[in-house]
């Protein structure tokens, strides 16, 4: 067995990791490599120790067999994450056990050991000649259905036939095969035991005999075979309904408990209480409805942040809590002009929160050509000629941002309030002295603290 | 809008105890609440026995086959000439609103609403219009699309909105009131009402597959 450069990846961990067979770089069964995680040596002398031991009247080959069968598969490094304490495994992963998936050709594995026993059957043919080749066969093909049979075993007891190329259908004929196979040998056996020799009679009486006492049997096991089948699916299900809860239990502790406590605290400051149940509301509405896009791929994920981000950091003018209506139509991939258009849309919203009067409502249209923004307050608004040139808020952080984008921005003041209506067209959008990356909006205007 | 003399009988159909006392609570002289009821079935009884003409029915219900509010509305098919609902719900999901306008709820609010709004909304829905949220009106401009080439030029066509009643949507979106829009757009009331109705009738019959992907989620098909 020459073994190359397993750098397996053992953490250096005090405590012994479990005996597990890896799936990721075995030879056979990923015993070796199990127990040279398990046992902390590297993985090349535990091999040549099976190795070694298999000279000894295969002593190797049977401990080898052995754990094979009794150790299950699995990946070590986890199996250990899962046993440890929950507070442990949060803090970081760890890594995993890697290695290049490395497996011998089958055929020529088959080839060698076909060559070796037809070695060993010499030698033995050699030394005692009594050796009756009438039996080496039916334990030949007896043997052989047991090895095809039982490598299914890992596989199928893991649940997880589906993912092995081939699927069930294919684990099925293996095992059916291997289940043939075992039984050919085992009747083999059996008339060699008779010592009749094949005799075609004899031999169809023996199948219907043994087919009729398996039947019976598996007639007479049914009912608890079902009943294990049956209470084995429903222990599936309450762990998955049980590992819900649990998930939905964490997160409602984590927020809406913790939350529900502080304003319990704080119920003499309505403003803040009432803006602290509006962010929880935000954030428990989005984690029960909302498949959340990835950072980067929503302008409209972006634009619900920015009115986050204002619902939580500003107030009114009397210092109470503004809730803003935000409504979006459509959405698109964020570009350096949306993230233009977002910029001036939050320092609208602000402007709108802070000096303007509530109810304010957002709206953002994402369109084929351009993307659309109204911000409204009912407010008694303001005329933006009458600016003061220092007050660099509207003036340069909503309307100058979005026409530098190539958009237009208006302000339009009415008795009902106030509305500002910001547009950029989107696709190429022009150079700008702003270096804007495309994404990363709310974190940016954090910094820039508007005027 | 007029305030009637005659107070509008509601029925109140919503599984928080506290939900109803708090609606109870906010709703003005218009509105007269005459029966409550906290799962599908008892609204079911409550609305066949009582014969509202409004119902504020919360879109998530338990009992019945778990169909929640459609499932009321479905179980209420046969009252909808007389009986008008009026959808109320915390979920923002399109599907549970779209679910129960689908299925002949004539408008659909948020339990955000205040009080005097809440009225508003029952005395417009007693009087056989139509009543849009701000949302609602996003989640319809969202499945007739905003593209400019996609306007309705007849009456009857069901799977594309009028450029009028895009505009009507749009306002509705932004937060404005009907009274806003109508001296918005230079028409009067009734014609806001008339475009919101019309939006309304065509999110119901409508099959764009936007709509009957959502219908087809509720099981409405």
């Amino acid at each position: 067995m020459t073994t190359a450069d397993e750098a397996t990846a053992r953490p250096a961990a005090p405590v012994r990791l479990p005996l597990r067979r890896p799936e990721q770089g075995r030879w056979f069964g990923g015993v070796a490599l199990g127990l040279a995680a398990h046992l902390d040596w590297p993985v090349r002398r535990v091999r040549v120790m099976f190795a070694a031991a298999s000279l000894i009247f295969g002593v190797g080959v049977v401990l080898y067999a052995f754990l094979w069968l009794t150790v299950p598969v699995g990946d070590p490094v986890q199996a250990a994450e899962i046993t440890r304490p929950a507070f442990l495994g949060r803090l970081a992963r760890r890594q995993e056990v890697s290695g290049r998936p490395l497996r011998l050709p089958g055929p020529e594995v088959l080839a060698g050991v076909l060559l070796l026993a037809g070695a060993a059957l010499l030698l033995l043919g050699r030394d005692h000649a009594a050796v009756n080749l009438s039996w080496v066969l039916p334990v030949a093909v007896l043997v052989a259905g047991v090895v095809l049979a039982w490598s299914q075993l890992g596989v199928v007891t893991r649940g997880r036939s589906r993912e092995v190329a081939g699927g069930r259908a294919q684990a099925f004929l293996r095992i059916a095969g291997g289940l043939l196979l075992a039984g050919v040998g085992v009747l083999l056996l059996a008339t060699q035991v008779i010592g009749t020799g094949i005799d075609p009679g004899l031999l169809g009486q023996v199948v219907v005999a043994a087919v009729a006492v398996v039947a019976g049997v598996a007639l007479v096991l049914a009912p608890w075979w079902l009943r294990l089948v049956r209470e084995l699916g429903d222990e599936r299900a309450a762990r998955a309904r049980e590992a819900e809860r649990a998930d939905i239990a964490a997160h409602l502790h984590d927020s809406v408990l913790q939350t529900l406590a502080i304003i319990r605290a704080r119920a003499d400051e309505p403003g803040e209480v009432a803006r602290m149940a509006r962010a929880q509301e935000r954030e428990l509405r989005e984690w029960l409805y909302q498949d959340r896009p990835a950072p980067g791929t929503s302008v409209a994920a972006e634009m619900r942040a920015v009115v986050a981000e204002v619902e939580d950091t500003r107030s009114g003018p009397e210092g109470e809590a503004v809730a803003v209506d935000l409504v979006v139509v459509g959405d698109r991939v964020p570009d350096a002009c949306t993230a233009a258009l977002l910029q001036a849309t939050r320092e609208a919203l602000v402007n709108a929160v802070v000096h303007g009067r509530p109810p304010v409502s957002a709206y953002l249209e994402v369109g084929e050509d351009q993307v659309e923004v109204f911000v409204r307050d009912h407010g008694d608004g303001f005329d933006p000629d009458d600016i003061p040139a220092d007050r660099f808020g509207v003036r340069e952080s909503i309307l100058g941002r979005v026409r530098r984008r190539g958009g237009t921005a208006t302000v339009t003041c009415k008795d009902s309030g106030t509305e500002v209506h910001l547009v950029v067209p989107v696709g190429p959008c022009a150079a700008d002295e702003e270096p804007t990356p495309g994404n990363g909006t709310a974190q940016q205007n954090q910094k820039e603290k508007a005027t | 809008m007029n305030a009637p003399t005659v107070p509008v009988d509601v029925v109140l159909v919503d599984d928080h105890h506290m939900f109803r006392t708090g609606v109870r609570a906010s709703l003005d002289a218009r509105v007269r609440i005459v029966g409550e009821a906290e799962d599908v079935d008892g609204a079911v009884a409550v609305i066949h026995e009582l014969r509202p003409p409004v119902v504020l029915l919360d879109v998530h219900l338990p009992g019945g086959d778990g169909g929640g509010g459609t499932e009321v509305l479905r179980r209420c098919a046969d009252l909808l000439a007389e009986t008008k609902f009026l959808a109320l719900s915390v979920s923002d999901a399109a599907e549970d609103v779209v679910g129960v306008i689908r299925v002949g709820a004539r408008g659909y609010v948020t339990k955000a609403i205040d009080g005097p709004a809440l009225s508003d909304a029952v005395v417009r829905v007693a009087s056989g219009d139509a009543v849009f949220s701000p949302r609602l009106a996003g989640f319809v401009l969202d499945a007739f699309g905003t593209a400019a080439g996609d306007v309705a030029t007849g009456d009857d066509e069901l799977d594309r909105l009028s450029a009028r009643e895009r505009e009507v949507m749009r306002l509705i979106a932004r937060g404005y009131s009907y009274r806003e829009v109508a001296s918005e757009l230079f028409i009067s009331i009734k014609t806001v009402e008339t475009h919101v109705s019309a939006v309304l009738r065509k999110l119901q019959l409508s099959s764009r597959h936007e709509l009957t992907r959502w219908a087809a989620a509720r099981r409405l098909l």
